[in-house]
């Protein structure tokens, strides 16, 4: 029997089990503003483009000059350390929060909402102004804030800017200030939804409170902590501007992230090529590492 | 609480907050309206609207794009204030033109000049707009300006600082924008630690020690040396007044071939020695704000600094009086006491995109009318003009040195490598700071990188 040909209709386009109509707005939208720029950027970064002509040649030769220079490994190592210690410390300090605001909501205590909200509060700043901010409180000086109170309590006063490995650290801090908000909102969902009869079962089979929290509220967690590693490491990646009002990526190159030395390279060199070639080594490593985190998740089931 | 009078309908009964609220609400809607569209808040009969200038009904217009600073919107109100009478004066005498406004924050300005060449190069500009001054030699290379010397008297051309006229006349001897604020790097002092200024940098560390052994809770001299422009800006001026160039003729970087290498590593070794003596706290690697100069010298821990003359009006605010009478200014100690005594020099241009006589004519009118003598006087900010330091704003004696600083002014190349060379000595000096390079490695490195930017520019 040969299967009969289905006239096209528009009508056949918006049906249930063919949803393209419903889809195309959703379509042309990330078409034009993420699929569009994103294949711009991967077409400079195949060039020979700067801000400072108008022509411009395809050339393979941009990707060997950025590949070949030394600096852009010590910088990759910078963004690694950068990535790796903000991803631990949000997460540890994320869900640390979180459960102590969880236990707080179901023993209903006062000021619950207001710590949510001064936690939150370092989310919603703009990057800039976060640098701005840990600049102060980091000043090197006797009369920088931190060092005011190390001083007080006679610990005397910390470099915090003025060496590499001491900048670095600055950076992590203030990024970690930044992005535990986020962190702790998204496991604090996740504690929510966990069912307290889990928690009740434990407790008749004799469970104390640190066995039920490896236990229970790990494995519960893990998928959404999966998803906020994944978040914290693409947030993270392309944070510049906080480092831009801290350090500036100094003393030296100490704390120039990739993201960093992209912007200086299209907005000091004018190189709009070799910008691009570093955003599509963002790019690639945003990509590889979220790939590499879903099939963590696939290999567990949770996914 | 709010009682209504006891011949209102209700009879003296006291009304509620939430009325009280509301008519609180609804008072300060008919006092507060009317006032803030006649402060120009979108109104179309308005001479200065929020982002236009003269009628909106005006038969001629011209687009300007203008600095946060430099407009009514400033932050800082004496000048939004200035501003907004030199702007209202202008539109009453232009009553045929409406000039449309696009304004940049002042945090964006830096990154606003690639977009500019940009537009340029689309034959998207506006007609006029502010032009860093160390980029205009850029844009007058790319053909994005336009000649403006008949619209400016011969003699106020004649009149500007050398420095001023080596950046906006072209090499086909043409001016391509005027620039009218400018500013200079000059040496804080507190006299009680320091009562002579030092005239080499032996001086100034051996002055800079005595200071903090005098008083052990001062840094002796504190300089811009984190990663960001101010850093090179500052220091430039030592191997400028050692006869050093940055670039060649054609925009190379030559600063590492000599005689310009030895006095870039001179200027790399004070710095480092300054540092390694204790005559600068290690800090100075951090320091990429000149406001870091202000809150030492409030705090009563520094003793000297390289600071600039846009400074002084702020410490004069800020100091008590007979803290602030310890304070003196002197022009920068230079290698050796003979050597001139260069100094750094920035500011903003008003510069021509359109090829439209009539609108390049009342361009260059309001550039005249509000910003040449006039924003200076509003600003406070140095004129690149000397006959400007007549006016009021500059009668303090401190405007003498000021004054005296600018004829040894120099300006960055504006070549278009120069940000990057500047980005590669920032790097420089801060891994020289923290120990991490030697000057010479530090240099090399910079030296390379600055030549590949070139190179690949080419």
């Amino acid at each position: 029997m040969t299967p009969t040909k289905k006239a096209f209709t528009f009508r056949g386009l918006a049906g249930e089990h063919r949803p393209t109509l419903w889809l195309a707005p959703l379509l042309a939208i990330v078409t034009l503003f993420y699929l569009y720029p994103a294949f711009e950027v991967l077409r400079y970064s195949l060039t020979n483009a700067s801000l400072l002509r108008p022509d411009y040649e395809y050339t393979l030769s941009t990707f060997a000059q950025v590949l070949g220079d030394p600096v852009l490994y010590k910088v990759i190592k910078t963004t690694a350390i950068f990535v790796i210690a903000s991803i631990v410390l949000q997460l540890l300090l994320g869900l640390l929060i979180a459960v102590a605001v969880n236990r707080a909501s179901k023993r209903r205590l006062p000021g619950r909402v207001f710590i949510r909200s001064l936690v939150l509060s370092a989310w919603v700043m703009p990057g800039v102004v976060i640098g701005i901010v840990w600049a102060i409180i980091l000043n090197d000086a006797d009369y920088g804030l931190a060092n005011l109170l190390l001083g007080a309590v006679g610990l005397g006063t910390v470099p915090w800017l003025s060496t590499p490995t001491t900048a670095l650290i600055s950076v992590i801090i203030a990024n970690v200030w930044r992005g535990t908000a986020f962190s702790m909102i998204l496991q604090y969902a996740g504690l929510q939804s966990i069912p307290d009869e889990l928690y009740e079962a434990a407790e008749v089979d004799g469970a104390g409170k640190l066995q039920s929290f490896f236990y229970i509220t790990i494995p519960q967690l893990r998928p959404i902590m999966m998803i906020n590693i994944i978040l914290i490491t693409i947030s993270t990646l392309s944070t510049f501007d906080m480092i831009l009002a801290l350090t500036g990526g100094g003393p030296g190159q100490a704390t120039e992230v990739l993201s960093l030395r992209t912007y200086n390279v299209i907005f000091q060199n004018y190189s709009l090529s070799e910008g691009a070639v570093l955003a599509v080594i963002m790019m690639l490593i945003s990509l590889a590492l979220t790939l590499a985190y879903r099939r963590l998740l696939r290999s567990e089931g949770t996914l | 609480m709010v009682q209504a009078s006891e011949g209102s309908p209700r009879g003296g009964r006291g009304i509620t907050r939430a009325e009280a609220l509301r008519l609180m609400g609804l008072s300060a809607g008919v006092l507060v309206g009317p006032s803030l569209i006649a402060a120009g808040c979108g109104g179309g009969s308005q001479l200065v609207s929020i982002d236009r200038i003269g009628k909106e009904d005006a038969s001629n217009s011209a687009k300007v794009q203008l600095n946060n600073s430099y407009t009514h919107q400033s932050s800082t109100p004496s000048w939004a204030d200035g501003f907004q009478k030199l702007f209202t004066k202008f539109a009453k005498d232009h009553p045929d033109w409406k000039l449309d406004l696009k304004i940049i924050p002042d945090s964006q300005t830096t990154q606003e000049q690639a977009r500019l060449l940009e537009e340029a190069r689309a034959g998207r500009a506006p007609d006029w707009a502010n032009v860093d001054s160390f980029v205009v030699a850029q844009f007058i290379s790319q053909g994005a300006l336009q000649p403006l010397d008949q619209y400016f008297d011969k003699s106020e051309i004649g009149g500007l600082y050398p420095f001023v006229r080596d950046i906006v006349v072209g090499d086909d001897g043409k001016t391509y924008a005027y620039w009218w604020a400018t500013d200079v790097r000059v040496l804080y002092r507190r006299t009680d630690l320091v009562p002579d200024p030092p005239r080499t940098w032996d001086e100034l560390i051996k002055a800079a020690k005595a200071a903090t052994k005098k008083d052990s809770k001062v840094d002796g001299y504190l300089f811009n040396g984190g990663r960001w422009e101010g850093t090179v800006f500052d220091n430039l001026a030592h191997f400028w007044s050692q006869g050093g160039e940055l670039v060649d003729d054609k925009g190379k970087p030559i600063f590492n071939e000599d005689p310009n290498r030895t006095y870039m590593l001179n200027v790399f070794n004070f710095l480092k020695e300054c540092v390694d003596s204790g005559a600068s706290p290690k800090r100075v690697a951090t320091i990429k704000d000149y406001a870091d100069f202000e809150a030492a010298a409030q705090a009563k821990s520094v003793a000297m600094f390289q600071g600039g003359d846009f400074e002084y009006p702020p410490l004069k605010d800020s100091l008590p009086p007979e803290e602030m009478k310890k304070w003196a200014i002197s022009l920068l100690p230079t290698k050796n006491p003979n050597d001139p005594q260069r100094t750094g020099t920035g500011g903003w241009t008003m510069a021509a995109f359109t090829k439209d006589p009539k609108k390049l004519k009342i361009g260059a009118e309001f550039t005249n009318d509000v910003y040449v003598g006039e924003g200076n006087q509003v600003t406070g900010q140095l004129p690149t003009n000397p006959k400007y330091f007549s006016l009021s704003k500059f009668k303090d004696p401190v405007y003498d040195t000021f004054r005296e600083a600018l004829k040894y002014g120099k300006a960055r190349p504006g070549v278009p490598v120069y940000p990057e060379i500047s980005n590669q000595l920032q790097i420089a000096i801060g891994t020289v700071l923290t120990g991490e390079s030697t000057p010479e490695d530090a240099l090399n490195k910079a030296a390379d990188a600055s030549l590949a930017a070139y190179n690949q520019q080419k």
